[in-house]
């Protein structure tokens, strides 16, 4: 007939409650952790996606470049363009200033990365160009 | 009928002498040790009597933590319900067992002497001076001088019937309704935690789920560390290029006079490198100046002037 003291089992009840609050609180801070986690890789996805749009989408860059090689003043300076997997080499030994205003306001004012280049002057009117994009 | 006869039984009164030997008894209450009422009530079932039991004892009994009990009387002729209702001090049945050596872990089951001794046709002797008897349907205890002649009692002799009773060891301690309503509160509580547990997990497994589509579709690299160094690469090319610019327009937006030019513009390995042919030596620092007001304070630039050529190498 032996029983078990009823102090007991309530201690019992409030420890097994006092566990499962203690849980519960670590894991609120695992969602809380979770929350952050999410909110930081969402913030660096968005940027690097931004990013390698920029400065690393091949198929976009190259045919933006494309575009802009073909364009009829350009076309008439003789420019050598050599496209690689990494990036492609555009120079001329001597071409037109206008061309190249017209080639560098392209190139400038977009977001290519432009890992070398060299503009000398020749003449009056005349340039040597070699530049190096990559992505 | 319960048949229990494996262990021995014992009449507890408040004479008993106590037990020399510790072995699992069987108890047999003394009338002295509670309060019996046999009623006649209109309801069907034992369990709506006991909810009676308080009321019905409250004038007779004193002041004290009792526990009451109630069976139907097996013996009533007709009809009529009639029922036998106990009133009892655990507390001090436990203390009484004590007291007679008697470890509750020893006691197998407790009747009251109502139920076990109802049949007895003559009285018995508990002890030197006390005797039991039945008078009215009712088991009492009487000095042995007030009858003529008692009969030795043979315990073990006594079948045992099926009306027992559990001591409640702790209810001087907490009453077990408040008890079980504190309990029941926690328990409530702990349903509520373990609930509000469940959910944050689901939430928790939900957003990591969201992170990892996010790697999937956005086709990042496995781990977080990968990922850093790349947009840290990609930032380092991004402020890369825009300072290349926006030095390139400070360079070109620089006043040269009468035949100075600009003669060579180089960018190679972090270094824009710019030549201006035709500068006299008075205006190289000009020139200069005019860039440096231009680029922020800490950028770096080399000047070298040599024949009219100005020679001006800015690190990015």
């Amino acid at each position: 007939m032996n029983q078990i003291n009823p102090i007991y089992l309530g201690l019992l009840l409030v420890v097994f409650l006092f566990l499962s609050i203690f849980k519960l609180d670590e894991q609120r801070t695992e969602l809380l952790e979770a929350k952050q986690s999410y909110k930081t890789t969402q913030k660096l996805t968005s940027e690097l996606k931004d990013l390698k749009n920029l400065y690393s989408s091949k198929v976009k860059i190259k045919r933006e470049l494309q575009r802009i090689l073909n364009n009829p003043i350009l076309k008439a300076s003789s420019l050598v363009n050599k496209f690689s997997s990494s990036g492609v080499k555009i120079s001329s030994k001597s071409m037109d200033f206008n061309a190249l205003n017209k080639l560098m306001g392209k190139v400038l004012n977009a977001s290519y990365n432009i890992s070398s280049m060299k503009i000398k002057k020749l003449s009056d009117t005349k340039v040597s160009l070699s530049m190096e994009i990559k992505w | 009928m319960t048949f229990s006869k494996k262990y021995k039984t014992i009449f507890l009164d408040v004479d008993t002498p106590a037990l020399e030997k510790s072995e699992k008894v069987n108890i047999i209450l003394s009338p002295s040790l509670y309060w019996v009422k046999k009623l006649t009530l209109f309801v069907k079932y034992v369990r709506e009597v006991k909810k009676l039991l308080p009321s019905i004892f409250e004038d007779t009994l004193t002041a004290g933590n009792y526990n009451y009990s109630a069976y139907k009387n097996p013996h009533a002729v007709g009809e009529e319900t009639e029922y036998f209702a106990f009133a009892y001090e655990d507390k001090k049945i436990i203390e009484l067992l004590s007291q007679k050596n008697i470890p509750i872990s020893n006691v197998a089951s407790i009747r009251f002497a109502q139920s076990e001794m109802d049949s007895l046709e003559t009285s018995y002797k508990i002890d030197e001076s006390k005797s039991v008897y039945v008078k009215d349907d009712i088991v009492v205890v009487v000095p042995s001088m007030w009858l003529k002649e008692s009969s030795e009692l043979d315990l073990d002799s006594i079948v045992l019937s099926k009306h027992t009773i559990s001591l409640q060891q702790f209810s001087h301690i907490i009453d077990p309704k408040s008890l079980y309503k504190i309990a029941s509160i926690i328990v409530v509580l702990m349903i509520l935690v373990i609930g509000e547990l469940f959910i944050t997990k689901q939430k928790t497994e939900y957003v990591e789920k969201q992170k990892s589509l996010l790697f999937s579709k956005n086709g990042l690299k496995s781990t977080m560390f990968q990922n850093k160094a790349l947009l840290k690469k990609y930032k380092a090319i991004n402020k890369k290029q825009t300072k290349l610019r926006k030095y390139i327009a400070h360079i070109l937006s620089v006043r040269l006079q009468g035949s100075e030019r600009l003669s060579l513009l180089e960018f190679k390995n972090k270094i824009l490198n710019a030549k201006f042919s035709g500068v006299k030596k008075g205006h190289a620092i000009s020139i200069e100046s005019s860039l440096k007001s231009l680029l922020s304070k800490n950028t770096k630039i080399k000047k070298v002037y040599k024949n009219e050529i100005l020679s001006l190498e800015i690190s990015l």
